[in-house]
């Protein structure tokens, strides 16, 4: 293309800073919204006003920014689910199952310290939250390790197996929490009974304290990546499983590794929704909500290319604006599922916009003894 | 490629070009990447009908010239003309449409698919109408033009790196390729494969197509069938010769800027203790066919066991097994006097093994980790280098730039990505790392493949030294020359089996030859 007396070119980048590729992310959200006024405008609606709803609801509102943070919470777990296998160049599809599986275990704690039988049980917090935890990140390590071995020993595809185990165990939590069901709530409404509020999660300002286990993820998974052995290990088998498999690093122990932490943290996501957001506290039944929710997390994932830190800022926005689309969809009576464009437009264009990671525009002017672009014949 | 029947019209830059005019000319190509002038103001040109070799020490640029001929690269500086007229490629396509074909150093074929498949796929008239009968026919005809034998139907993961090779030209062919870049075609065949395609090379040429084979280390091939010679060191033309005014010294000479002594000295060491004891050793391949079948060998203390053969007749399978790669059917592998059969091969580095595989680019290394990580390869596992499960990189950083400096793999910095590096400077750095662990066995599966004669030479010369200080080497290789001038003993290989081993001062060239391709054998059964 020429302009002027500049020629644009495509050329192929060797290296990408961390900087860089934060300002073509950023670049591709500008772009997205810019792209998602259009809806506005075809409603009758100033975008510009729009996006003011959605963003001072999501981050500023006392209403709007606490189920925000929440869902960047769960959010960020069920990103570094999906970024642990993804380094050994493996596919963790199935954070949905995981976290379940997790609040299962959690919930299972409960139910062995007598937690279904009443509500007023007066529970010691130190003891049960601690359990929980073990138990949330145990019962997603199982689906995890499961996928991990049959890749690790059989080569099994671990996309498969982690979206089939994904329906296995929605009807698992299906049977455990419906009518009949050892958790099942005593009002029978198709949920798991409910917490004890002896064991509600403690809040800082407001805010659930695994958000300090998840921050305090992206540290330590950074570390692990940057500096230790075994980080060092799968991203060799991630790059290239031969050459890795000739240094000696077996190709059986780092699927289960990878799967098993990733599905372990993903029951951390179930433990946080299910037994620390405020007002929820039981295995709620809306099953499909927070399959879509953790999907965001391959996405969150992908976007930042398996960074932890980079992570966290997109994970927020996504929480954000899912909480502040579903808002102004209600508040500008605009028709149903405007958040999911929103998250949809979003996320394509910064899919789309990746191809800059691997490509750079230069400007070359063009010379006395001009060539033409092209083949000349 | 002259059209395949008569009243065909030939299209493409060559034609109305007759035998010795030029086609292709390059004037003052610049290439620079980061830290390197890859190609320096260089002027290049191809005649029609020749055969033209590009020489160059490892890193010289002509991987890189060659990309830019054929689109793969823009050059910084610079212009290329194609019968005398200005051309500018944006990308392979258009060096396509010039009739510009190129068979790059590192195969590109689709294992799945069958030769056929393959030959057709990226044609401009596939995903059109396509009749497979017909192409099969064409091809065919191209086959028999230049002499080359490959079954269409085939997978292709079933071929030879030979077979491979032809198929690659093949494909170019059929696109209708008239100049035909060739990057180092023969450094992954065999000898009796390299002879066949010498062969063909020459009968493309008389149909006057221009070739540019690229061979850097096998002087005397270059002397033998190429008509002129284009000398290249640190992206500058040092030469353009005719071959006949040309001697593999002349050559060497212009090419590394010094005299090159093409000999090693054989030096004897007191033999010690055994290091590795291989007995009985049977193994399947990948295609489950037994692959190596009743192997007995031991190597000691400063032994260097030299295994002659031609790839494929086992070599692999052997050294993965010895390696910890691959599980025998039956057989033992003992390492100073451990049975090591069943252990992993982090146990066997752990235990002094240091494997240099065959496959730079697949195995031994990985092309988005930097130079320093690349390292880490072979070190993670040491507790020098690790302490409480943190690698220590800035450590190996100091240990890769020591190793880079002395095996000379020329790059701006050892955080560079490993796949920048050129195939010889890769191949460097794998044996420097392997080498700079002090194995106490040594496994070298084809340590000089693609490496210029002077780092041949100082290849050859690192396993000498690990010899004396004690190691037991395994080399595998299929030249002759150099399993001859370093083994203390030569055992011949076919089919999977040792035909002989052969104390290294007793060797007869043409015995080992001959066992090479089987003629011993026959003899001794049935
Ligand atoms: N994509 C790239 N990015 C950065 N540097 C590169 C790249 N490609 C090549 N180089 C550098 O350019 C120089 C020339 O490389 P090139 O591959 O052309 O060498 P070569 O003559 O083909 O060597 P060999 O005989 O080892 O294959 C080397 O120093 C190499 O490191
Ligand atoms: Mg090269």
């Amino acid at each position: 293309m020429r302009i002027g007396s500049y020629e644009l070119k495509l050329e192929k980048r060797g290296t990408l800073s961390n900087w860089q590729a934060a300002s073509i992310s950023i670049l591709a959200i500008i772009f997205a919204l810019a792209l998602f006024s259009i809806i506005f405008i075809l409603a009758g609606i100033n975008p510009l006003s729009a996006y003011r709803e959605i963003f001072s609801f999501a981050f500023i509102n006392p209403y709007g920014l606490p189920p925000t943070i929440n869902r960047f919470i769960f959010l960020l777990f069920c990103t570094y689910a999906f970024i642990i296998p993804f380094r050994a160049g493996l596919w963790n599809i199935g954070m949905t199952g995981q976290l379940y599986a997790g609040a299962l275990g959690a919930f299972a704690v409960l139910f062995a310290f007598g937690g279904k039988a009443s509500l007023s049980a007066d529970l010691s917090l130190e003891i049960v939250i601690p359990f929980m935890l073990i138990a949330a990140a145990l019962g997603g390590a199982v689906p995890g390790a499961i996928a991990g071995f049959l890749k690790g020993k059989y080569n099994i595809n671990e996309i498969v197996v982690t979206m089939l185990l994904n329906f296995i165990i929605f009807w698992l939590v299906s049977f455990m929490i419906k009518e009949g069901g050892p958790f099942m709530n005593p009002g029978g409404r198709g949920e798991s009974f409910e917490l004890p509020p002896s064991v509600y999660a403690p809040l800082i300002n407001n805010v659930p304290f695994t958000i300090f286990i998840a921050l305090g993820l992206a540290v330590l998974i950074y570390f692990l990546f940057a500096k230790t052995k075994i980080g060092y290990q799968i991203r060799a088998y991630g790059q290239n499983p031969a050459a890795a498999e000739y240094a000696g690093i077996s190709p059986f122990k780092i699927p289960l590794l990878v799967f098993t932490l990733g599905g372990a943290i993903a029951g951390l996501a179930g433990y946080h929704y299910f037994a620390a957001v405020p007002g929820v506290y039981k295995i709620a039944r809306n099953y499909g909500f927070f399959g879509d929710l953790a999907f965001y997390g391959i996405i969150c994932g992908l976007i930042s290319l398996g960074n932890p830190i980079a992570a966290i800022p997109v994970a927020l926005l996504f929480g954000g604006l899912s909480v502040g689309g579903r808002y102004v969809q209600g508040k500008l009576s605009m028709s149903f599922g405007l958040d999911y464009a929103l998250l949809g437009v979003l996320m394509i264009t910064l899919v789309v916009f990746q191809f800059f990671y691997r490509y750079k525009i230069v400007f070359i002017k063009i010379g006395k003894e001009r060539t033409d672009v092209g083949v000349l014949r | 490629m002259k059209p395949p029947e008569e009243g065909q019209v030939q299209k493409g830059p060559l034609k109305g070009i007759k035998r010795g005019e030029t086609v292709l000319e390059a004037r003052g190509i610049t290439k620079r990447f980061p830290g390197v002038v890859a190609n320096d103001q260089i002027y290049f040109e191809i005649k029609a009908g020749e055969i033209h070799a590009v020489l160059g020490e490892n890193g010289a640029g002509k991987t890189t010239l060659m990309n830019i001929l054929f689109g793969l690269y823009q050059p910084d500086e610079g212009e290329i003309f194609i019968g005398g007229k200005s051309v500018k490629f944006r990308s392979p396509l258009d060096a396509i449409d010039m009739g510009i074909g190129m068979v790059h150093q590192h195969r590109k074929l689709i294992p799945a698919h069958t030769v056929i498949e393959n030959i057709i796929l990226g044609h401009p008239s596939a995903g059109k109408i396509l009749n497979i009968n017909r192409a099969g026919d064409e091809i065919n005809e191209l086959c028999e033009r230049y002499g080359f034998h490959v079954d269409l139907k085939a997978k292709v993961w079933q071929l030879s790196e030979g077979e491979k090779q032809v198929v690659e030209i093949l494909k170019t062919l059929y696109r209708g390729a008239e100049v035909l870049i060739l990057d180092e075609p023969t450094s992954a065949l065999t000898p009796i494969e390299t002879e066949k395609l010498l062969t063909s090379i020459e009968a493309m040429s008389k149909d006057e197509l221009a070739i540019v084979p690229f061979i850097t280390h096998k002087l005397p091939i270059v002397l033998a069938i190429s008509d002129r010679v284009t000398v290249l060191r640190r992206g500058k033309v040092t030469a353009r010769l005719d071959t006949k005014d040309a001697t593999e010294k002349s050559l060497a000479m212009e090419m590394v800027g010094r005299e090159v002594i093409f000999r090693i000295e054989r030096t004897r060491v007191e033999r010690g203790k055994p290091i590795l004891q291989v007995e009985n050793l049977s193994a399947l391949s990948d295609k489950g066919v037994l692959a190596l079948s009743g192997v007995s060998f031991s190597i000691s203390e400063g032994e260097i066991f030299g295994i002659a053969g031609i790839s494929g007749n086992g070599q692999r399978e052997l050294v993965e097994v010895i390696a910890g790669l691959r599980n025998p059917e039956e057989g033992k592998v003992i390492l100073d006097e451990i049975d090591i059969t069943f252990s992993s091969s982090l146990e066997r580095w752990q235990r002094g093994m240091g494997y240099i595989p065959c496959d730079r680019i697949d195995v031994g290394s990985i092309g988005d980790f930097s130079l320093v990580e690349n390292t880490t390869m072979n070190y993670y596992f040491d507790d020098n280098y690790s302490r409480y499960g943190i690698v220590d990189y800035k450590k190996l950083r100091k240990l890769t730039e020591e190793i880079v400096s002395e095996y000379g793999v020329a790059t701006p910095s050892p955080d560079t990505q490993a796949k920048t590096l050129s195939g010889g400077n890769l191949q460097k750095l794998i044996l420097a790392r392997v080498l700079s662990r002090k194995p106490r066995l040594v496994i070298a599966d084809l340590p000089t493949q693609g490496l210029d004669v002077g780092a041949t030479e100082f290849v050859r010369n690192k396993l000498v030294e690990a010899k004396k200080g004690k190691a037991g080497v395994l080399l595998i290789s299929e030249d002759l020359d150099e399993i001859l001038s370093l083994s203390d003993w030569v055992a011949p290989v076919y089919e999977g089996k040792l035909m002989d081993i052969i104390p290294g001062e007793k060797v007869k060239r043409e015995i080992v030859g001959a066992m090479m391709a089987g003629l011993h054998l026959e003899g001794e059964e049935t």
